[in-house]
């Protein structure tokens, strides 16, 4: 369970930026599961894929807790003048609950991914944090995969928008930046 | 090959495709800088997502999560006991669990043993046949006299969060008067809920205490309800509901 529970976690924490939100999703989810659980029949457990099943209940969670909260997607301005947000970043005031450390890359990437709207950020963490396949997160998303692939482009195109050409820079040591050129 | 195609490849190149796909991609690249490039900041964007260090929950998270599962586990689910008692609508069956009631169906005519099913069905419980105590029969009278919940006799921990708010927010409704299922789901906080205010209203296990009655259309009409639209307007009119 330790291994569901860290990656449950980060995933979590990835939607919310919020490390107590993150926990009390991860609970919450796991409490779902056991109650779903005890209701299945032992051919439905048969056919269980769990790690996929326990994402889409984390995400379900994650959603009703954020229904109601206000929403951190970027506004449309910010995406026509990304720098505003590589600024706010910057210089704007520190927010204690949030995961991100200011004046770091790392913080920028976070904070640039808590920008995407939902169905956005959920996809593109799946993608590359999670490292899931486009089936798998067609799977958790319950949704074809045409519009997950179609979803991992937008949050990229955007990700790429909010932190600029310089992140074309950052690449695998040694590793050509990709396989074609 | 267009530059939008080749863009919207990015994501399909890096796994496993077709070696011909990849030979056109590359050949269109090495002739298109801005293409390169916005392969490249691509290939940054997802190379730091992948970077990004992986949290950890905090220490006690597991011992949480061990402990809430523990408490569901020892948890004891008693059966609900399903009576049936004359009111002045007729007979009605009542299930009750700890002294309060759980479960609320009038009579159709249906066989004791599927009221006894359905009961099961909807509060996903073992529900066993009983007589009815004092206590439950006094608080249905004082109900039948009163039109009113007294919060004190009911059990809706078995329902969702959702369908507990919006079945408290119809038991404000005072007797004899509507609201819209749109009012319902304003009180709750859900204004755009109103069909799942529907849901819930329709699914009702505590019809009557939970006045789902006074739920009608934004325009006024009754709508519908489970024992039929004219059990809806006898209903309201013993409340001396008029239109």
């Amino acid at each position: 369970m330790d291994d569901y529970q860290r990656r449950l976690y980060g995933f979590a924490l990835r939607m919310t930026g919020n490390r107590e939100d993150a926990e009390e999703i991860v609970q919450d989810a796991f409490v779902r599961a056991y109650r779903a659980l005890g209701k299945m029949s032992p051919e439905q457990r048969a056919d269980l894929r769990l790690q996929p099943w326990l994402y889409t209940i984390t995400l379900n969670v994650t959603r009703n807790r954020l229904r109601g909260k206000r929403p951190t997607n970027v506004a449309l301005d910010a995406l026509a003048d990304p720098d505003a947000i590589l600024r706010e970043s910057n210089e704007g005031p520190p927010q204690p609950e949030t995961i991100v450390e200011q004046n770091t890359e790392i913080a920028l990437v976070e904070r640039a991914l808590l920008q995407l709207p939902m169905h956005l950020r959920a996809a593109a963490t799946l993608r590359f944090i999670e490292g899931r396949s486009h089936p798998e997160i067609a799977e958790i998303l319950h949704q074809p995969i045409g519009t997950v692939k179609s979803h991992v482009h937008r949050a990229v195109r955007i990700l790429r928008r909010i932190l600029g050409p310089q992140i074309g820079r950052f690449s695998p040591e040694g590793v050509p930046m990709h396989a074609l050129s | 090959m267009r530059c939008r195609d080749v863009e919207a490849l990015w994501d399909e190149l890096r796994g496993e495709c077709q070696a011909s796909l990849k030979e056109t991609v590359g050949v269109h690249l090495r002739a298109c800088p801005s293409c390169q490039d916005m392969y490249e900041q691509y290939e940054g964007v997802a190379y730091c997502l992948s970077c990004l260090p992986r949290p950890e929950p905090s220490c006690d998270l597991a011992k949480k999560v061990v402990q809430h599962l523990a408490a569901l586990k020892g948890k004891v689910h008693l059966p609900i006991v399903l009576s049936a008692v004359e009111t002045p609508l007729g007979r009605v069956y009542v299930g009750f669990k700890h002294n309060r009631i759980a479960y609320v169906s009038l009579d159709t005519g249906e066989p004791f043993g599927d009221v006894v099913e359905r009961a099961g069905r909807r509060l996903r419980r073992d529900v066993v046949p009983g007589e009815a105590p004092v206590w439950l029969v006094r608080a249905l009278e004082n109900f039948f006299s009163t039109w009113t919940l007294d919060d004190a006799i009911v059990d809706i921990s078995d329902l969702t969060p959702f369908e507990q708010a919006a079945l408290r927010a119809a038991a404000r409704i005072p007797p004899g008067e509507v609201r819209s299922y749109a009012w319902v789901a304003t009180q709750i906080g859900r204004p755009r809920a109103a069909r799942a205010v529907g849901r819930v209203m329709a699914r009702n296990p505590l019809p009557l205490l939970f006045p789902c009655h006074r739920v009608v259309d934004s325009s006024g009409d009754l709508h519908d309800y489970f024992y039929g639209i004219e059990m809806k307007a006898r209903l309201l009119e013993m409340e001396g509901y008029r239109r």
